[in-house]
């Protein structure tokens, strides 16, 4: 404790800033009786002037100023303003010796003792305020009732009440238990340090999971925990609690003379079937792109930390959705990993690390990348695969947190064939999938009636959703077999299990050859009736794709709106729609005028922010508001007209005004092109809003065809969101609910106007008959059902199916219907 | 001359308005701070803006940045509170943002408010709804920017941008105050108008009254 008097003039200089000139002038003399000569120099900006509390931006440069002697300056402030006052001093002083000054964020008293005393010494700025910082550990330690000595060292050593963890879980002290004993200490006013005993590790902080984590902990080793401060017992009770209710020690889980299974060779727990077909192949887990983030040197590090604390923000609201949906999914014991990642998130260590890397210069996402791939490399050279494998739970939050900063989209897949392996899809991931290298995909969260499950049937990609966190921890290139149309998973199947998946395979694959033999035959029921069977297209390759189409019963023209700042002109759409009917060989297309809404804003479609984008105004509705567009639209697909058969409809029609309307402006794009009406041409529209379904009868004097768009009169019917994992059980379209409204449009379409389905549904073998007997007599698919579908209906009794259909619309609820289907 | 631009005497004004204002709402708006912090901003501004007002007596600035970073400097060693160091980097960062000119076009002063926004936003990590004056700036920056490029002259499109503000700070009634003393209170600051975001209302009315 004595300092040299010869170094004074190469000290750390210490500011204070406070509010009050009192406060600040006894604290400084209670920190001087610490040095009893020499010292470092303490400067004092508080307080307006003697009496009137405030801080001073400019009185803190000055301070800084007359402290630094070339050390650097380390600078302790108190509350609020004099925080502000205190970044804003450091941007306006001279970088040179801004550069030299630390902002202190200790105690101000405490803080203020340790770094005179620290400082006295001939530490330098970066020391100074790390004692500063730990002052409080000494008062804690105090205070916990603990006999330290008043002489005793700040940080770990500290004696308190101790307890010893002897691992049992196989995995060892993983990152999900880890989480819990995280969890289980945050709050608390307690000092918890944990060390590996039967490695000789060093003292770990309990609050930070990554120095957890390199504990090394295997199964068999003794994890030494003590704790000191006021909570040391609570904390130390709540940690045991925390290790047994997750398995990492014995006390709960009792090991059996069995050895444990590791979940791999577990049968899945609730996977559900998302898009039929099976696929056998290696695992490939789903990895972040590369992210271009700015690595220029922040001009203020203020400025840097903001974005990296906004973005782990993103992270994390991100990180919970997963979590929440995988808890209602799947239960909250499949959700815990992602807890740990929330935890890896808030993690001391790494946060710390990326601070003081932006305090240092760096931009926030360079500052935090190099903070993960340390932490990541930490992990990676831990013994035990299983921690190792660790590595890759730091960089998903890292991931995640930089493509926040970065804006940057969705992760992309692995290069190689195989099946992909993901927490969840977004659905423009599922829509980048290339189904010649994607032979399958496995989700731990996601929904069959999710939008990336919708489209991943369209792709054909066997899919199973739902599968739990495990299959994350899935090492890339072990062999998964997935059977879409069962929802099983099997990970690293044994060869029975591959044969018994290889038979399945074998056997879909000879139907479906006899389905493609005769894909282009047309599609007649037992009885003789004929039933179309179209594709639904959203771009002329998926047209091209629908080997035995008999028409496309839905384009989604919306392909050539999204993703682009100005509208497509008449000539661009008249192109790619005669693209779509070259496709598919001149048969008819049922091109559906522009279907969005609030929850897709077009740039160039002026649109009000709506609470609820799906009762809002899309389809039709803001086609009738963008009177301009419409037109254009329209005038394209009268010139398609003219060339090649076309029908169009219009999405989202409510009342019989609105399809006047439509009509109307379809009549002047016929009359604007001046070539009269194509002979060809038919007009109809979806019924997709239930009271347009239950007045059928008034709207079919103006239309050729009806097209019941199952997926959202579902969830109108049912009124629960289909994106909404809390509630898309209840969005079934084989609710009797939506099936009496089927029927109702079937009743009220009459016998000149067709009724087609274009939704999901009609790609349900099962269903087929059920919609043709409630005298539905189109159904359009995704290409890859399409040939599966016709020969569905070739197995269809007319009579037999209209019983059935009676059954069902009687069934209390959809489970009965799928039971009668199935049977 | 229609309000298209504004004059170095006009910008002078501006702060002068601003001073006004501050002195007549000075009780209301230390009311307002009473409720959800330590009753201290109309004091604190007041203190701060009087001291302004005497520096531009004393001195006339050559300069719109001569006379915002006087503004700036003088807010930021007399006003005390956290208003000092934010208005004060409002102020630095229009000063830097005008540069040495004697008169400010309609997109050249919205983008000195832009930058003196985005200097609040550094110095004070405030997000929108954070119940802080940046619910009330952030708008009418936003809106000054949306009029101007409509075609509206300035003075016009800065009663646009008052409106914005005006809403703004009304908006900030319901909310929970996540920034600053007023944070500590949690849900009881729920109901009560955010006193910073009261005063850059205020600094807002200002500009449009004094360019007009």
């Amino acid at each position: 404790m004595t300092a040299p008097v010869d170094t004074v003039g190469t000290l750390v200089g210490i500011v204070v800033v406070s509010h009050s000139r009192a406060l600040a002038d006894a604290a400084v003399a209670l920190a001087r009786e610490m040095v009893h000569e020499g010292g470092p120099r303490i400067e004092v900006a508080a307080g307006l002037d003697e009496t009137t509390f405030g801080t001073d931006a400019a009185a803190i440069m000055t301070a800084v100023a007359a402290a630094d002697d070339g050390a650097g300056v380390v600078v302790l402030m108190d509350l609020g303003s004099a925080v502000l006052s205190a970044e804003l001093a450091l941007e306006m002083l001279d970088p040179d010796l801004a550069g030299r000054v630390v902002l202190c964020a200790a105690p101000l008293v405490e803080g203020l003792v340790a770094a005179v005393v620290t400082a006295a010494g001939g530490a330098d700025s970066a020391a100074v305020a790390a004692e500063a910082t730990d002052a409080l550990t000494a008062k804690s330690t105090q205070l916990g009732g603990a006999t330290a000595a008043s002489e005793a060292p700040a940080g770990p050593a500290a004696d308190g009440p101790t307890i010893t963890l002897t691992l049992a879980d196989p995995h060892g002290l993983h990152a999900r238990p880890a989480s819990r004993l995280v969890g289980a200490v945050r709050g608390l006013d307690a000092d918890v340090q944990a060390r590996n005993t039967s490695t000789g590790s060093d003292w770990a902080p309990v609050a930070s999971l990554s120095r957890l984590a390199t504990l090394g902990g295997l199964v068999g080793h003794v994890i030494e925990i003590r704790a000191t401060g006021p909570d040391a017992t609570t904390a130390l009770d709540q940690l045991a609690a925390a290790a047994a209710d997750s398995g990492l020690t014995r006390a709960v889980r009792p090991v059996s003379g069995a050895p444990q299974q590791v979940w791999a060779q577990d049968a899945p727990v609730r996977p559900l079937g998302a898009s039929p077909g099976i696929a056998v192949g290696p695992a490939r887990p789903l990895r972040a792109a590369a992210f271009d983030f700015d690595d220029t040197p922040a001009d203020d590090p203020s400025d840097e930390q903001a974005r990296l604390d906004r973005a782990r923000a993103d992270a994390a609201h991100a990180i919970e959705a997963v979590r929440d949906h995988t808890v209602a999914t799947a239960g909250a014991d499949e959700a815990a990993i992602f807890d740990a990642h929330l935890a890896l998130l808030d993690d001391p260590d790494l946060a710390g690390d990326a601070h003081a890397r932006i305090a240092a210069g760096s931009a926030a996402g360079r500052a935090w990348a190099d903070a993960v791939d340390i932490a990541a490399a930490r992990f990676a050279a831990l013994p035990g695969e299983y921690l190792r494998a660790r590595a890759a739970d730091v960089r998903a939050v890292g991931d995640e947190v930089l493509r926040a900063l970065t804006g940057a989209g969705a992760p992309a897949a692995a290069p190689g064939d195989g099946v992909l392996v993901a927490a969840d899809l977004t659905p423009a991931d599922a829509a980048g999938l290339d189904p010649a290298t994607v032979t399958g995909v496995v989700l731990a969260a996601g929904s069959p009636t999710a939008h990336a499950a919708i489209l991943l049937r369209a792709k054909g990609i066997p899919a199973v959703v739902g599968a739990g966190a495990h299959v994350l921890d899935v090492a890339a290139g072990t062999v998964v077999a997935v059977d879409g149309a069962t929802g099983e998973v099997l990970l690293d199947p044994t060869p029975e299990q591959a044969d018994r998946f290889a038979g399945r395979a074998a056997e879909r694959a000879d139907r479906d050859r006899a389905a493609r033999a005769r894909a282009s035959e047309p599609a007649t029921t037992r009885d003789g009736t004929t039933v179309l069977v179209g594709v639904n297209a959203g771009s002329a390759a998926d047209a091209a794709a629908a080997t035995g189409a008999d028409l496309a019963g839905l384009v989604r023209t919306e392909f050539l709106f999204l993703g682009r700042d100005d509208a497509p002109g008449v000539d661009e759409q008249e192109a790619a729609y005669r693209e779509v009917a070259a496709a598919l060989g001149g048969r008819r297309i049922t091109l559906r005028t522009l279907d969005v809404g609030g929850d897709k804003p077009l740039p160039y479609v002026p649109a009000p922010v709506e609470a609820n984008p799906f009762l809002g105004v899309r389809g039709l509705r803001l086609a009738l508001r963008a009177p301009d567009l419409f037109a254009t639209q329209l005038r394209a697909i009268v010139r398609t007209a003219h060339a090649t058969p076309v029908s169009v409809m219009f999405p989202m029609v409510s009342t019989v005004a609105e399809l006047a309307a439509a009509r109307a402006a379809l009549d002047a794009a016929i009359a604007a092109e001046g070539r009269g009406v194509p002979a060809e041409l038919q007009v109809g529209m979806m019924v997709e809003v239930p009271a347009a379904a239950l007045r059928a009868a008034a709207f079919a004097p103006h239309v050729d065809f009806l097209s019941i768009g199952t997926n959202d009169l579902t969830q109108y019917a049912l009124a629960a969101e289909r994106g909404n994992d809390a509630v898309a059980a209840l969005a079934d379209p084989l609710d009797p609910a939506v099936l009496a409204l089927v029927a109702a449009t079937c009743r009220g379409a009459g016998d000149d106007v067709l009724v087609a389905v274009c939704g999901e549904v009609a790609a349900d073998d099962a269903a087929a008959a059920l919609l043709v007997g409630l005298g539905v007599r189109e159904l359009s698919v995704a290409a890859p059902a399409v040939a599966g579908v016709k020969q569905s209906v070739r197995d269809i009794d007319l009579a037999a199916a209209a019983a059935l259909a009676d059954q069902a619309l009687r069934a209390p609820d959809a489970d009965t219907v799928r039971a009668l289907t199935a049977g | 001359m229609g309000g298209m631009s504004a004059a170095l005497d006009q910008l002078t004004d501006w702060v002068r308005r601003f001073a006004v204002a501050v002195r007549e709402n000075r009780d209301e708006l230390t009311r307002l701070d009473a409720a959800i912090g330590d009753a201290d901003h109309g004091i604190n501004l007041d203190r701060g803006m009087t001291a302004v007002v005497a520096a531009l007596d004393a001195e006339s600035q050559p300069t719109a940045a001569a006379l915002f970073k006087k503004v700036g400097m003088t807010l930021v060693s007399t006003v005390g509170g956290a208003s000092g160091p934010l208005y004060g980097t409002f102020f630095l960062r229009v000063a830097t943002a005008s540069g040495e000119v004697t008169e400010l076009d309609g997109p050249a002063f919205a983008k000195a408010l832009r930058a003196g926004l985005e200097g609040v936003v550094a110095r004070g990590k405030a997000e929108a709804g954070d119940k802080t004056m940046f619910d009330a700036l952030a708008p009418a920056v936003d809106a000054l920017d949306a009029a101007l490029a409509d075609g509206d002259p300035l003075a016009e499109s800065l009663r646009t941008a008052t409106a914005a503000a005006e809403a703004g700070r009304d908006a900030t009634i319901p909310l929970v105050a996540r920034k600053g003393r007023a944070s500590y209170l949690g849900e009881r600051s729920v109901g009560h108008q955010d006193p910073g975001a009261t005063s850059v209302t205020m600094l807002v009315a200002a500009a449009a009254d004094a360019l007009a």
